[in-house]
């Protein structure tokens, strides 16, 4: 069977067996621990404490802890990814074998937080050398070597872009004569205006 | 090099006074093969050097046409005149060439840019991202060697990069 939150494949075996084992807590303990995975997922982080005292009840050995934070994580962030309506994720998750109630409580949390999840998904996507900074500063040269009287403006760039590690970053530092960068300005609108006729 | 300069015919001069001039504003400048019959080598550098500098050295300190002619002093005043013509033709392209050379005096300076917006469709993250993107290359030239520089920008980065154009932009045409 396809399932479209799984991106219309077939649903993994693994997700298929921490499934039962979501069901061994009971429906407001696993809202509970939805909350945290959507903690999680939102870049808040998750309190794994809290997560233990929640399936203490169960008496969940901690493979199982993390297998339901694993099951929960996946159909949440899989359903965001494939933009699937709270709806059909709930009659797919009763087909897979979750309660009625536990599908309820996953399904309204992942209601409450879809935007915002998809957001979250949009902006952790692959980006490559983001810009990060620009800092500026105006000169005007007065004199040279090679020209007695220049008197023409010029613009030092600072802009700063995401390095090829995560967390990385890297500098570049650019004069510019004033020509060119009213060059530079002019066609970064024109950028910029076909860029927002894209919307 | 005067008296090399004067091997030359005085229909020839100016036309290879304004190459001379094309090659110090980086353009083509004039190539030996076609003077060779005039000049060896040797004395067509000597002559190219110190003709680009002459000019070079007139429009950067502002010569008067006197201190000019003066430099020229031992060649026919044929070639002088039409030296002082050439340079007040040609004194503003030069200057503009001097202000470039100027703003290569810094150790990095932009050679050349260039833009190009994509539609990122889908990521591994999310199946429908539809976000445009923008990339803009740099060529910096930094120390003698051209460096190309990415960077990738969405709709906001780039209005903030607009931004911070936008307001040096300002400071720069309140001092032209």
């Amino acid at each position: 069977m396809r399932f479209r939150f799984c991106g219309d494949l077939d649903c993994p075996d693994w997700v298929l067996a921490e499934i039962s084992t979501l069901a061994k807590i009971s429906s407001v303990k696993m809202k509970l621990l939805c909350v945290q995975v959507m903690k999680d997922l939102l870049g808040e982080g998750i309190d794994y404490d809290k997560a233990a005292k929640l399936t203490a009840d169960a008496k969940f050995d901690s493979g199982d802890i993390k297998a339901s934070v694993a099951v929960l994580t996946f159909i949440l962030s899989s359903a965001a990814k494939h933009n699937v309506d709270s709806d059909s994720l709930s009659s797919e998750l009763q087909q897979l074998g979750l309660p009625k109630e536990h599908t309820t409580g996953l399904c309204k949390s992942y209601e409450d937080k879809h935007t915002a999840l998809q957001q979250r998904l949009r902006e952790s996507s692959l980006r490559l050398g983001r810009l990060e900074g620009v800092a500026w500063r105006v000169d005007y040269t007065l004199s040279s070597s090679e020209l007695q009287e220049v008197n023409e403006p010029t613009v030092q760039l600072r802009l700063q872009a995401q390095g090829a590690e995560t967390g990385s970053t890297e500098a570049t530092i650019v004069s510019i004569s004033a020509d060119k960068f009213r060059v530079l300005l002019t066609e970064l609108k024109q950028a910029q205006a076909v860029m927002n006729a894209l919307q | 090099m005067n008296h090399i300069l004067a091997k030359l015919s005085p229909g020839e001069c100016p036309k290879l006074l304004h190459r001379v001039v094309d090659g110090v504003c980086g353009r083509e400048p004039p190539r030996f093969a076609d003077y060779s019959d005039t000049w060896s080598l040797v004395e067509w550098m000597e002559l190219l050097d110190s003709i680009s500098s002459l000019f070079r050295v007139a429009v950067g300190k502002n010569m008067p046409d006197k201190e000019v002619l003066a430099v020229l002093a031992d060649v026919g005043s044929g070639c002088g005149e039409t030296v002082l013509t050439v340079l007040r033709a040609r004194r503003e392209e030069i200057r503009q060439a001097l202000v470039e050379r100027t703003n290569n005096v810094s150790s990095s300076t932009l050679q050349d840019f260039d833009w190009q917006i994509k539609l990122a469709l889908s990521s591994d993250k999310i199946s429908c991202l539809q976000t445009p993107l923008i990339n803009l290359s740099l060529d910096v030239k930094e120390n003698g060697a051209l460096k190309a520089v990415s960077f990738e920008m969405n709709r906001e980065e780039l209005q903030t990069l607009i931004g911070s154009l936008e307001a040096a932009n300002k400071v720069v045409l309140q001092l032209k």
